[in-house]
């Protein structure tokens, strides 16, 4: 059984390259467009629990840290990778007050997201 | 009103010479008739006791103007003497009320122009200085408005960089992750297919070192540049940024070297930040230097401090390139920049993350014979000013140097 992944950002562009690139390296993927729809589909009982979440830092409607800040309040305890454009935006991000497991920023090093990924899903 | 008294005395004076004239004149008018008539023979006795009489009066009349001239004398004299004193005194205190405004609008000159925009002067003393304080109280507020639009000019361009820095970072993002899925796949690309992708990589790496670059300095420039310092050794702050440019100093067939002296002070520095700017330094040498050329490291220093200096036996640069290696946009030789990718920023962006460090770097070169760079640390303890440590370290760098080899 492969490994489930959420991913959400609000670019199709880039979702379609994420889902591609991990698809490609034998992961199951679920795409969110933004923190409401994450928060939906980690409510979802329908189908299996993603085992790590890649959320865009900045999105409209919710945002990956509110969401995140949300989940975490609910106990859910899934790793977290956080995207984000550059440092100004985690440090703006105020992600300090939430449990982040990583940061990865763009443009995405691939090799780096998959040993991340592979490290918080071992 | 002093003055007056003067006048009055002149007056005086003039009225007095004019009586005593008038009175001399008729005793001698009626000491000539005397004369007349003794000449004639007509009661010779009286004629002499008139012209007696007459030079008498007339000597009376000269003692008496005589001594009526000198109290006036002395009346126009304290008239004259009082009313320079006075006229002294007023023009002093004109003076007095000209110089204390415009001493104080010099002083405020000198304050604004120091930068204080803050500063005002009190309006007061004569009308002209009066109008000259309102005219600078009116200048110091237009600079200061100025500063302000200034000020939020240049926020609003940091902003716009972070932004614009922020939006270009998505696209680039699918750009490169998609030319990236296309060159998984190499072997199914026709070679110049693969070719055409390896262009397209190149340059959106490009593109997103200046992008890198460009938030640096817009983040230096609204001083929100930080660093997260940590205490590290410096063999592994040089080590890591060395073994990372190997592999393309090699493919150039550069030789590569570092020697670190014996019992450097551990730096307390951010690590990724130093290790950009070491980066940053052999980059340069590596694409600015021709094939089969040496780039040397070495780390040195005191209890002081540490100093970094990368050395190459490369092209070199001239003098007036040398004073503006540090600025934006610089770049070496027109001709070398060619086949350079760099963007012109890195070393602006090096010294504005020294400085950030309490360090300080610099840079020597001879045309046709090589260029050093060198980065200077203080040691964890230390937080002396940094540039005053930059010459001593020169000849301490060089002496470790020539030990370490």
């Amino acid at each position: 059984m492969s490994t489930r992944v959420l991913i959400a950002d609000d670019s199709e562009t880039i979702l379609l390259l994420l889902r591609t690139r991990l698809e490609m390296e034998g992961y199951e993927v679920i795409t969110a467009a933004d923190g409401v729809e994450v928060i939906e589909a980690m409510q979802r009982t329908s189908e299996p629990k993603p085992e790590i979440l890649l959320l865009d830092a900045m999105m409209p409607r919710k945002s990956g840290i509110d969401a995140l800040r949300e989940l975490r309040a609910e106990g859910v305890d899934t790793p977290v990778l956080i995207v984000s454009a550059h440092q100004d935006e985690m440090d703006a991000g105020a992600a300090t007050d939430v449990e982040v497991s990583g940061y990865i920023t763009k443009p995405i090093d691939f090799d780096q997201l998959f040993s991340r990924i592979a490290e918080l899903t071992a | 009103m002093l003055t007056g008294l003067a006048v009055v005395g002149v007056a005086r004076f003039l009225q007095q010479r004019q009586d005593f004239e008038d009175s001399t004149a008729r005793s001698y008018q009626v000491e000539i008739a005397a004369r007349t008539r003794l000449s004639n023979g007509v009661d010779p006795a009286a004629a002499r006791a008139v012209i007696l009489n007459q030079q008498h009066k007339r000597q009376a009349l000269r003692d008496d103007i005589g001594g009526e001239t000198r109290d006036t004398a002395l009346l126009v004299g304290a008239g004259l003497i009082a009313g320079l004193t006075g006229a002294a005194l007023l023009f002093s205190g004109l003076i007095a009320s000209m110089r204390r405004p415009l001493e104080e609008l010099v002083e405020a000159s000198g304050r604004l122009a120091a930068g204080d925009l803050n500063t005002r002067v009190k309006i007061g003393g004569l009308s002209e200085t009066a109008s000259l304080g309102t005219a600078f109280n009116e200048m110091a507020g237009e600079l200061q408005r100025r500063a302000g639009e200034r000020d939020q000019l240049e926020t609003m361009k940091d902003e716009f960089v972070l932004t614009a820095s922020h939006e270009l970072r998505s696209p680039l993002t699918s750009v490169q992750g998609f030319a990236e899925l296309l060159m998984l796949e190499r072997d199914k690309l026709s070679p110049k297919q693969a070719d055409t992708v390896e262009i397209i990589l190149d340059n959106t790496r490009h593109l997103v070192r200046l992008l890198n670059d460009l938030l640096d300095l817009a983040r230096s420039d609204a001083g929100r540049l930080t660093i997260k310092p940590t205490v590290i050794d410096v063999a592994s702050l040089v080590e890591d940024p060395v073994r990372t440019m190997l592999s393309q100093t090699q493919s150039k067939d550069q030789a590569l070297t570092q020697a670190i002296a014996p019992g450097l002070p551990p730096v307390n520095v951010d690590r990724d930040r130093i290790r950009q700017v070491l980066v940053n330094l052999l980059t340069n040498a590596h694409e600015y230097c021709p094939a089969g050329a040496s780039i040397h490291v070495t780390a040195g220093g005191n209890a002081g401090g540490v100093e970094l200096a990368v050395s190459d036996n490369g092209p070199g640069m001239a003098a007036d390139q040398l004073d503006h290696i540090f600025e934006r946009f610089t770049r070496g030789d027109a001709g070398l920049t060619q086949h350079v990718g760099g963007t012109g920023l890195g070393l602006a962006i090096s010294k504005s993350l020294v400085e950030l460090h309490g360090g300080a770097i610099a840079a020597e070169s001879v045309e046709g014979q090589g260029s050093t760079f060198r980065v200077w640390l203080p040691a964890l303890a230390s937080n002396g000013p940094a540039r005053a440590r930059v010459d001593a370290m020169d000849e301490a760098a060089v002496q470790s140097r020539e030990e370490a080899l």
